[in-house]
């Protein structure tokens, strides 16, 4: 009988792109395979559930259409936690800044509707990015000045931003219908359409804040020492890094990309504020920064990627009865694939026949 | 007379990391009863080659034999578990419990233990190899020669057979390298196999039985110590040209005061004066935990003065730090290499550019392709190896790792300059050229170096000072014979009556 043994090596160089590429398909696949097995429980053949789920993303242009829409706001929010992530500062409060950034946007656009819209819309953008950075910076302080956890403090400030939506929009800023709902917007404060299609000109807006974000990383001395800081702390304290004001610079860029997606949101997706525009890209956005390993190409396909999941869950929903959370389920799975995937990427197996 | 199997053997072993060759068909026998001495430049596989024995790594390729058996060494419990012990460089111990705990850490497979008889098993053992240790007494309070004994008991406890030392006498003072040489040879005639590790050619001569020259990667001499080789014949087999064992020091004219420390204390510092000129050489001898770290960082400004003033530059301690183009006059060059110095995920080029940053920068931006040119060149100039900025830092070994700190230093030309045992790990021929180095920034700069090697001090030194307990406890320039003589026992806390009373004479004369 011949004996063979499993053992584990530890790579000695980074792995190389083509490896991270093939374990993260390998992840994926995994990850729908798994799903899809789920679908059997009800009864549904896998391979049909997978064939309705891909229509539903990525079938039709319309679908496709459908998933740039979805992944604008994912892009951004990502890019965003994705700053601090790099820091080692786990900002989970994407949600909330996303909710703060569309209040403001929608504070701006109620106040000023007559304005014109080269005014107005910055108007709308700058107030969306310095209620989102601000929203942000007050764990940032809490962080350096008492200490406070910045992950409890992030998660927290979400629901208390999204119940604040929801106490403008069912009070003064109630519209006259009766819904809890704003007015809608003025064509002044709205980000119109590309040509026919349904994807608006925010996408624009994400490739200049992406690229921003790359150069940013690339070529300052802020984003330089960002990273030596979120490599080790006690470097970069030696080489005089201001590490206090990087974690609340990290934060309020954070805070400040997540609510330019909430500006996005309510000028060009829904015209108008209301609760409905929380339907958690905040939290996705954290699976996405780390499936994308921070790297901003890497989150501009991913929020693709995912945005698809959405639109395709929603596809299920419909044909297949499958209940909404089936998409959360999918998600966490993509997640945990992809992470226990990383192991590959720092350790290999080598198979050896036995002495 | 070694006996026909040797305890261990290791034959064509060949272990290589990526493209680079630690290792390469190493074929080694260990014998019981005798101290094996392996010698080799940074980066000649010495450590590559004592991880695979640990059970820390795995060859490539080759096999080890342990009384003539194949074994695979594929986890630290298995090599524990076939007498094989190791002595790390930095200690692994738990700080907050006693000796006796230490030692039995892990060792009763019983729900209870029986302490009683597990200490008086252990005194039996101290006894027997001639090691003077309180069980009771808590790791915390022990010094580094100390600890290094509760290693050695911990692994003759664990009836280790094999036990191999890295560095030893790194951190010891010279009577406690002396201890450590006379239990070595105790267990040596205790049918224990050692080896180790050293850069120390002295040493090496005086105590080993087989001395074996590491180089690139493969066993390239193999020397008996009684031929009556000299240290500098030794240093010559092992780098491959004539090596120095001291460095041409010129007299500078001292300049400007570069540091005045007055009456700084706290933070365990007890009443610490000092001044340093630009030109000189200042060391700080002395067992390490006796204050020097504290004084270092209060200096390089990662703790502020509790009490007393600390100038530098003629500035105001909380100024100098406040101004960050003051801030890169200065250059601290810590002991702490992959935890301080350097950041161990990043390439070397984002290492370099650690404190030289604020030189590349024009606005917001960071010129990486202008500081990427001149780390090329002092890659080059240094010798650091692989000269490849794209390198993580974790790839490099610790004497290439040092020489990138100290190039990335050097270049910002400082005008003070605290040094953190900067040769320690470092092969002579790396030594040699950090002295250089350290000699020739001494003509812009002050320099304070911090060191537990006396002969480095000498070699290198304007003046002296000795730290003890937090107290400067004198310091004397290289002239002054009568009081570098007395040093050893300064250390060692024997000069601190006096000092008290000289020191209390010049208060109240």
């Amino acid at each position: 009988m011949a004996f063979f043994e499993l053992r584990l090596a530890k790579r000695q160089e980074p792995s190389p792109l083509w490896r991270s590429a093939l374990v993260f398909t390998g992840a994926v696949i995994v990850a729908l395979g798994l799903s899809m097995l789920l679908l059997t429980v009800r009864d549904i053949a896998p391979l049909h559930g997978l064939q309705v789920l891909i229509m539903g993303a990525f079938g039709s242009g319309w679908a496709l259409q459908d998933c740039l829409l979805k992944a604008i706001p994912l892009f951004l929010c990502s890019l965003g936690v994705a700053i601090a992530f790099r820091l080692r500062i786990w900002n989970i409060g994407a949600e909330g800044q996303f909710s703060l950034g569309a209040i403001g946007a929608t504070w701006m656009a109620l106040s000023f509707g007559g304005a014109p819209k080269l005014l107005l819309l910055p108007l709308m953008i700058v107030a969306a990015c310095v209620s989102g950075g601000l929203w942000a910076m007050i764990p940032a302080l809490f962080r350096q000045w008492l200490g406070a956890n910045e992950i409890i403090v992030t998660l927290m400030l979400n629901y208390i931003g999204i119940l604040l939506l929801d106490f403008l929009v069912y009070g003064v800023w109630r519209d006259s219908s009766g819904f809890p709902m704003t007015a809608a917007f003025s064509d002044n404060a709205i980000i119109g359409p590309i040509g026919t299609s349904s994807v608006h000109w925010g996408i624009t807006h994400c490739l200049v804040l992406g690229l921003a974000c790359w150069i940013f990383f690339r070529s300052t001395r802020l984003g330089y020492e960002i990273k030596a800081c979120g490599d080790n702390v006690q470097t970069a304290r030696y080489a005089g890094m201001p590490y206090s004001f990087l974690v609340v610079l990290v934060m309020v860029l954070s805070g400040t990309l997540a609510g330019w997606a909430g500006f996005l949101e309510v000028s060009a997706t829904v015209h108008r504020l209301q609760p409905s525009i929380m339907v958690g890209y905040g939290f996705t956005a954290i699976v996405v920064a780390w499936l994308a390993r921070l790297n901003p190409a890497g989150i501009a396909l991913t929020s693709f990627l995912l945005a698809g999941l959405r639109a395709g869950v929603e596809n299920l929903q419909l044909d297949l009865q499958i209940p909404a959370a089936f998409g959360s389920i999918m998600e966490g799975l993509i997640l945990m694939t992809v992470l226990a995937g990383g192991f590959f990427l720092s350790y290999r197996i080598v198979l050896k026949r036995r002495a | 007379m070694p006996s026909t199997t040797p305890f261990i053997r290791l034959e064509n072993l060949s272990k290589s990391f990526g493209k680079v060759r630690a290792i390469h068909h190493i074929s080694l026998d260990i014998h019981r009863g005798q101290i094996l001495a392996l010698l080799g430049e940074n980066g000649a596989g010495k450590s590559t080659l004592m991880s695979l024995l640990a059970g820390q790594l795995q060859p490539d390729s080759g096999s080890i034999f342990l009384n003539g058996e194949k074994v695979v060494l594929n986890s630290t419990e298995k090599a524990i578990h076939y007498g094989i012990g190791m002595v790390y460089q930095h200690f692994k111990l738990v700080e907050n419990m006693n000796v006796l705990e230490n030692i039995i850490l892990g060792q009763s497979k019983n729900f209870w233990l029986r302490r009683s008889s597990l200490e008086a098993q252990v005194k039996e053992l101290a006894r027997n190899y001639g090691i003077n240790l309180d069980l009771n007494a808590p790791i915390r309070g022990l010094s580094m020669g100390e600890k290094q004994q509760v290693e050695i008991l911990k692994l003759l406890f664990r009836k280790s057979d094999l036990l191999i030392f890295d560095e030893p006498t790194a951190v010891l003072t010279p009577k406690e390298a002396d201890n450590l040489f006379a239990t070595m040879r105790e267990m040596a005639a205790k049918d224990k196999a050692i080896v180790f590790i050293s850069h120390k050619l002295e040493e090496v001569l005086s105590i080993a039985d087989h001395i074996a020259i590491l180089k690139q990667g493969e066993i390239i001499d193999r020397i008996n110590p009684d031929a009556g080789l000299s240290p500098a014949e030794l240093a010559r087999r092992m780098v491959g040209r004539p090596v120095l064992l001291q460095v041409q020091r010129q007299e500078v004219e001292p300049r400007q005061t570069v540091l005045k420390v007055q009456n700084l204390s706290g933070n365990g510092l007890e009443h610490i004066e000092l001044e340093l000129r630009q030109g000189e050489l200042l060391s700080l001898v002395g067992v390490a935990g006796n204050g020097q770290k504290a004084l270092v960082e209060t200096i390089c400004g990662l703790q502020p003065p509790k009490e007393g003033s600390v100038r530098i530059l003629g500035q105001d301690w909380h100024d100098f730090f406040a101004d960050k183009q003051s801030e890169s006059s200065l250059s601290y060059i810590p002991e702490d290499r992959q935890g301080l110095a350097t950041c161990s995920g990043l390439d070397l080029l984002d290492n370099f550019l650690l404190t030289t940053r604020h030189g590349f920068t024009q606005g917001p931006w960071l010129h990486k392709q202008v500081a990427g040119e001149k780390l090329e060149k002092l890659l080059h100039d240094f010798d650091i190896r692989p000269p490849d900025a794209a390198l993580r830092a974790w790839q490099l070994s610790g004497g290439n790792l040092q020489k990138l700190v100290l190039a990335r230093e050097f270049y910002r030309k400082p005008r003070l300059i605290v040094a953190e045992q900067p040769t320690q790990g470092l092969d002579i021929a790396a030594a040699e050229e950090v002295w250089r180095l350290l000699l020739k920034a001494r003509e812009q700069a002050g320099i304070i170096l911090v060191t537990g090697d006396l002969a480095e001090a000498l070699a290198l030194s304007d003046r002296i000072g000795v730290m003890f307990r937090g107290h400067l406890v004198a310091t004397m320039s290289r002239h002054d014979q009568a009081s570098i003589d007395r040093i050893p026992q300064m250390m060692a806390g024997l000069n601190e009556e006096e000092h008290k009373q000289t020191q209390y004479e010049e208060v109240n004369p």
